[in-house]
């Protein structure tokens, strides 16, 4: 890395115009990592939050809560093998007083559920019927005490209180006891059903011999995010953006390098006849695509953090994970150097015959 | 007895349309220590060709190339790559210094390159300052004369210790009083280094220090 190094510092306006490129792609990769986060967070962290590890729902309803409808005899099949909870979703508008109306999903449990894990949430479920609001509704100027009447069913309920319990389907939650919850959806006469079952499946337990018995199609909580409505679409389309951005991202390391190669023909012909191997030029090559790959994405991933941050609570649903930024800057930096390593190859066809101008 | 490079029954030829044409034709050539040799000949004759093949930058159609009476046909690349590193230092027509690197550092690399980094600094130092260029140590070639870049060439050539001394047009970018100062110096580091050294040029400077002058015309050595 004898002649990268000073290259490096001599030439920096050269390599800075590829640093540059890689620099924008790095930050815009960040920032859509961010909002995929972000979206997946309003999509499923209602779900994720909740103290449980499979869902129960009909069979064919593709773990969408809408088209699943459960019982009291799937239920008691299910408390059997596991701790269970039935569990009622759907989404819900509710209108107030002086026309302000806000769209929650609603999430009816038991009160004596393990869903239900403080003990003023099971009072307040337990108690006469109300809502325990997500605080995003608290920040939109709702206030204990309010009434709401929920969509048609004529039920009007009060809030009672305001819990962090995040957001699903990008609608945030509200939480009922599961028979109000039922009487907004099925009325008078709700014979026992509910949307879903959630579950806390012990080590060892055969969840489709289960399923077979108790006549329901039962997923992990991560498959389940699957049901969110838009989830799927979102993820792949935010997925599809971030290889597009990594195909991008080999295409112009390995491009500017393509030309560099190119116009150092006659150098590396030289470094041959001095006694330096393909390998002793390669590497030094490699070294700089390295340093400009890295760190252009280490600035450009800065960059975008910051952007994230400063989005953040705004009405782009982004969220800033160390975890996901981290690895999609290291992919991204891979791709990056393989884009620029691939351009090197050309330096084993170089003969040494090139620095007196002699083709081979 | 041959010297310490020496060509034996060297064929070389370039395509040319359907056909080809023979650039060197069974060429013989002796170089031995404290001598220069000066090939001249016309434009295209394949003076660059033979230097070349001489400096095991390429191999041969046919013939031999000794090195120390060591044949070199056989050896794999890799063999003759360190081989080249280690015997024979090269001299550019426009000295081909490296643009990122001072001069100083053109000499530095050649111990990197051949992993020789112990005492290189003072080496390179030593080497500069005797060969006239010792206050451009921090120069890049961009900022030296055509005839410093030359001298800096020439060190860097001499920094491996080699036995073999190859030059090509050392002095065709050069004005008349540049060519002749660095004339005499190819001269002198030849005698006192003991150096075989072959300067192939259509220039005349080099020709008032050769021991052997030889003109390639036809693909032969005259």
């Amino acid at each position: 890395m004898f002649v990268a190094v000073r290259d490096l510092r001599r030439s920096w306006r050269r390599f800075g115009l590829v640093g540059l490129v890689v620099v924008l792609v790095a930050a815009l990769s960040t920032i859509v990592v961010g909002l995929s986060d972000g979206l997946v967070e309003q999509g499923t962290s209602g779900l994720r939050d909740l103290p449980f590890d499979h869902l129960a729902f009909e069979p064919h309803a593709q773990a969408t809560f809408s088209r699943s409808t459960l019982d009291e005899s799937q239920l008691r099949t299910w408390e059997r093998h596991a701790t269970a909870s039935p569990l009622g979703v759907a989404f819900v508008n509710a209108a107030g007083k002086a026309g302000a109306s806000i769209d929650i999903a609603l999430f009816g449990v038991p009160a004596d559920s393990f869903l239900v894990e403080r003990a003023d949430a099971r009072a307040a479920l337990a108690g006469p019927p109300g809502l325990v609001l997500s605080h995003a509704f608290e920040e939109q100027g709702v206030r204990v005490g309010d009434r709401f009447q929920m969509g048609g069913s004529g039920v009007e309920l009060p809030v009672l209180g305001f819990t962090y319990a995040g957001s699903y389907g990008h609608v945030d939650l509200a939480f009922t006891s599961l028979a109000t919850w039922r009487s907004i959806n099925y009325g008078a006469d709700p014979k026992g059903r509910f949307s879903a079952i959630a579950l806390r499946v012990p080590g060892g337990t055969d969840v489709a011999a289960v399923d077979r018995l108790a006549g329901t199609d039962t997923l992990t909580k991560q498959a389940a995010y699957a049901g969110s409505p838009g989830y799927t679409a979102e993820t792949q389309t935010m997925t599809m953006i971030r290889v597009f951005l990594l195909v991008i991202s080999a295409l112009i390391v390995g491009a500017f390098f393509t030309v560099l190669t190119l116009q150092r023909t006659r150098q590396v012909g030289v470094l041959k006849a001095m006694g330096a191997s393909s390998g002793y030029v390669i590497r030094d090559g490699l070294v700089q695509i390295a340093v400009v790959v890295v760190a252009a994405t280490a600035a450009g991933t800065l960059a975008g953090g910051a952007l994230i941050a400063a989005m953040s609570g705004g009405a782009v649903p982004v969220r800033f994970s160390a975890t996901s930024v981290t690895s999609a800057a290291v992919t991204l930096a891979v791709a990056g150097v393989i884009g620029g390593a691939v351009t090197l190859r050309r330096i084993t066809r170089v003969e040494p015959s090139v620095a007196l101008g002699v083709e081979a | 007895m041959s010297g310490t490079l020496a060509l034996r029954g060297v064929r070389a030829a370039v395509p040319d349309g359907t056909g080809e044409r023979v650039l060197l034709d069974g060429v013989d050539l002796d170089l031995r220590p404290g001598e220069i040799t000066v090939i001249t000949g016309r434009s295209g004759s394949g003076k660059s060709t033979l230097l070349s093949i001489a400096g095991l930058l390429r191999r041969p159609a046919i013939g031999e190339v000794l090195l120390h009476a060591d044949p070199t046909a056989t050896l794999s690349e890799r063999h003759r790559t360190r081989l080249r590193g280690r015997q024979i230092g090269i001299v550019y027509q426009s000295a081909n210094l490296i643009p990122n690197l001072t001069a100083l550092e053109q000499l530095q690399l050649v111990a990197h390159v051949l992993g020789r980094r112990h005492g290189a600094t003072e080496r390179a130092r030593g080497l500069l300052a005797d060969l006239g260029v010792g206050g451009q140590e921090g120069s890049l070639p961009g900022k030296l004369s055509g005839g410093e870049r030359q001298r800096v060439g020439i060190a860097r050539a001499l920094m491996a210790e080699p036995s073999v001394l190859l030059a090509d047009e050392p002095t065709a970018a050069l004005d008349p009083e540049l060519a002749e100062q660095v004339s005499d110096l190819l001269a002198r580091v030849t005698r006192e280094r003991e150096l075989a050294t072959l300067i192939v040029t259509h220039d005349q400077a080099p020709l008032s220090q050769a021991d052997v002058h030889l003109h390639l015309a036809d693909g032969r050595l005259t």
